[in-house]
């Protein structure tokens, strides 16, 4: 088990080292010029060279390479050219402000998807719940989660005009925790979250029960319902085994979450670590761009890393070489 | 069912092929997708003679002047944007889009997902070792901030969003024909082939790949769905080809000029189109499931 661990974990590094060095060259070999946003004209050549200095950019491409890796090591990811900060000042609250929203809407997406699916994975093959059911979750599924930012902020922002459907509502000076603990915060949140939560419904309803339809043949199924329980009961027994892999698919969907959610955060103007990777590619702001597709990426590594730890633990009949 | 005359029917021999259409329109739910489809593929490649207006034309009203964010009318079916296009020809243009980049970028990731997934499946041993350290790197790159990043630095175009899709779908693809290869080559029946001096090409075109069709073929349907899904998302975050008018660009426009909320005739038929045409493709997608997975039919 240990040995497994610790080849698992050196393998992560592995790859995301591998993940950092294909981006840096596509950061830096790619656009003609990565240096043009932050150059203005008219600059002395003496001035050109202290910036492209401080920001890194001297030296032959494999001298930035090795720099830029020593730097991440430590954890210094430089500064935006767009803020002229260090990106990780930039970069922490936004991550903060994407998990408002990630957290709750696949936990709740999550909950709410595997209890319909349970539903509609018992219910009569071929019946009115099973079909519709199937139906409605491929439906949603099939829409693109800017078109049901959309769908919601016509029918609650515009139409009915009961929620905000932009940015977070005003800090009123407060900062840090007390900034997020203010009714207007919460109100802001409703409908990003909404959007996050219908957009992994039908996932999670789908895996469920198609979890609940190859399990409610089995023997052991024939079993419980043989010791005269009740049918809710049987049905559970066929959901509770249902719900390894879908424990094994929340670690990941996760990190998914926070890249997945890019298109939402924009419909809603949040402020989140997707919407900030937008402006940082329109801006040609490239340490903050290549900062936020490194955390991401990390984040999806260790995710996984945790889920197959994770299934090892839930499931006895894995074994670790 | 196993046949164990000597003479085949060439029912029977392409059954690998034919199997995941029967499969398809068998299922209700799947066969009204494949119309759909198929109606969509009729709209694009007719799309220049149904357009009534050229997609970027600004639309004068009698006077003279702009006709901007026009409701329906006899001339423009669909209204007109705030620029005065209309938007009835854009959005039959966006068909077009649509389709090209779904076929074509889920052709080519079914080519080389199902290259990966065969080579590292069959042969094994260090070849698939190195093939699936390559697919593990491959999966730990974020699928939309990679998409944004890569079009936003090689600029957008049709092609760069094929390509980068192409990059991004064939990963998954690969890992799931593998493990199909891998239980399709422990079969008896290959293990004779070869013992009988079969070459590997030969068991590969003849037992493997029209076993793992199947599974080919689920990846492709689902593929098309994620390249339709990624070039509409990338469009819509203003990342789409300027020069052509896809659904998620249309979307771009609305919500970018600020009409969202008070022009519906702008905002509803592209949305619309999206989630038939994925919603379609989903459910031709179920039926391929089930009938690879027969613990999903029910029917024990």
């Amino acid at each position: 088990m240990r040995a497994y661990i610790i080849r698992r974990l050196i393998q992560s590094i592995l790859v995301i080292f591998a993940v950092t060095t294909i981006m840096f060259f596509m950061f830096r070999i790619v656009p003609a010029d990565p240096t043009a946003m932050m150059v203005e004209r008219g600059m002395s050549e003496e001035a050109r060279q202290a910036l492209l200095e401080r920001w890194g950019l001297t030296g032959s491409l494999w001298d930035q390479y090795l720099r830029y890796i020593g730097g991440l090591v430590v954890g210094d990811f430089g500064d935006s050219f767009f803020y002229r900060q260090p990106v990780w000042d930039v970069l922490v609250p936004r991550i903060v402000n994407s998990l408002w929203i990630a957290l709750p809407g696949l936990l709740l997406g999550a909950l709410i998807g595997s209890g319909l699916g349970m539903i509609v994975g018992w219910s009569r093959r071929g019946g009115v719940i099973e079909r519709s059911g199937v139906l409605g979750a491929t439906i949603i599924r099939g829409t693109p989660s800017f078109i049901l930012g959309i769908a919601l902020l016509a029918i609650f922002s515009s139409w009915l005009g009961w929620l905000p459907g932009f940015g977070m509502g005003d800090s009123h000076g407060k900062e840090g925790w007390a900034r997020f603990l203010q009714v207007e915060f919460f109100i802001h949140l409703i409908l990003p979250v909404l959007a996050v939560i219908i957009y992994f419904l039908p996932e999670n309803l789908l895996l469920m029960r198609s979890g609940v339809v190859e399990n409610k043949h089995e023997d052991y199924i024939e079993l419980v319902r043989a010791k005269g329980v009740s049918e809710k009961r049987v049905a559970w027994h066929a959901g509770r085994n249902s719900l390894l892999p879908l424990i094994t698919w929340l670690f990941p969907a996760l990190a998914e979450t926070i890249a997945g959610i890019v298109v939402i955060e924009i419909v809603f103007s949040w402020p989140g670590i997707g919407r900030e990777l937008v402006l940082a590619v329109t801006r040609q702001d490239f340490p903050l761009a290549q900062a936020a597709f490194f955390l991401m990426a990390v984040m999806i590594v260790l995710a996984n890393l945790a889920a197959d730890l994770a299934y090892g633990k839930l499931d006895p009949r894995v074994v670790y070489k | 069912m196993q046949n164990l005359t000597k003479t085949t029917s060439s029912r029977q021999r392409y059954s690998w092929l034919t199997g995941p259409f029967q499969a398809v329109l068998r299922d209700r739910f799947a066969l009204v997708g494949l119309i759909i489809i198929a109606i969509y593929v009729l709209i694009a490649i007719f799309a220049e003679f149904i357009a009534t207006h050229p997609p970027f034309e600004a639309a004068l009203t009698e006077t003279g002047r702009l006709n901007r964010l026009q409701p329906p009318t006899a001339d423009h079916w669909f209204g007109t944007t705030t620029f005065g296009h209309d938007v009835f020809s854009q959005f039959i243009l966006g068909f077009r889009v649509a389709l090209l980049v779904g076929f074509l970028g889920a052709f080519a990731v079914g080519i080389i997902s199902t290259l990966f997934g065969v080579v590292a499946g069959y042969f094994g041993g260090i070849v698939d070792d190195v093939l699936m350290r390559i697919t593990d790197i491959a999966l730990s790159i974020p699928t939309l901030p990679f998409a944004i990043v890569a079009v936003g630095l090689l600029g957008p175009s049709i092609n760069n969003t094929i390509i980068v899709i192409v990059v991004l779908f064939w990963r998954n693809g690969a890992r799931i024909i593998r493990s199909a290869v891998l239980t399709e080559r422990e079969r008896v029946y290959v293990r004779w082939a070869r013992a009988a001096g079969a070459s590997h090409t030969h068991v590969i075109l003849k037992h493997i790949v029209p076993n793992v069709f199947r599974v080919v073929f689920l990846w492709v349907t689902m593929s098309v769905a994620f390249a339709i899904l990624t070039e509409a998302s990338l469009s819509f975050i203003g990342l789409g080809d300027p020069s052509t008018t896809s659904w998620g660009q249309i979307l771009n426009t609305a919500f970018a000029s600020g009409n969202l909320r008070t022009a519906w005739w702008w905002v509803v038929p592209p949305s619309l189109a999206l989630v038939v045409l994925i919603s379609a493709l989903y459910l031709v997608g179920r039926a391929f499931e089930e009938y690879n997975n027969p613990r999903l039919r029910g029917d024990k």
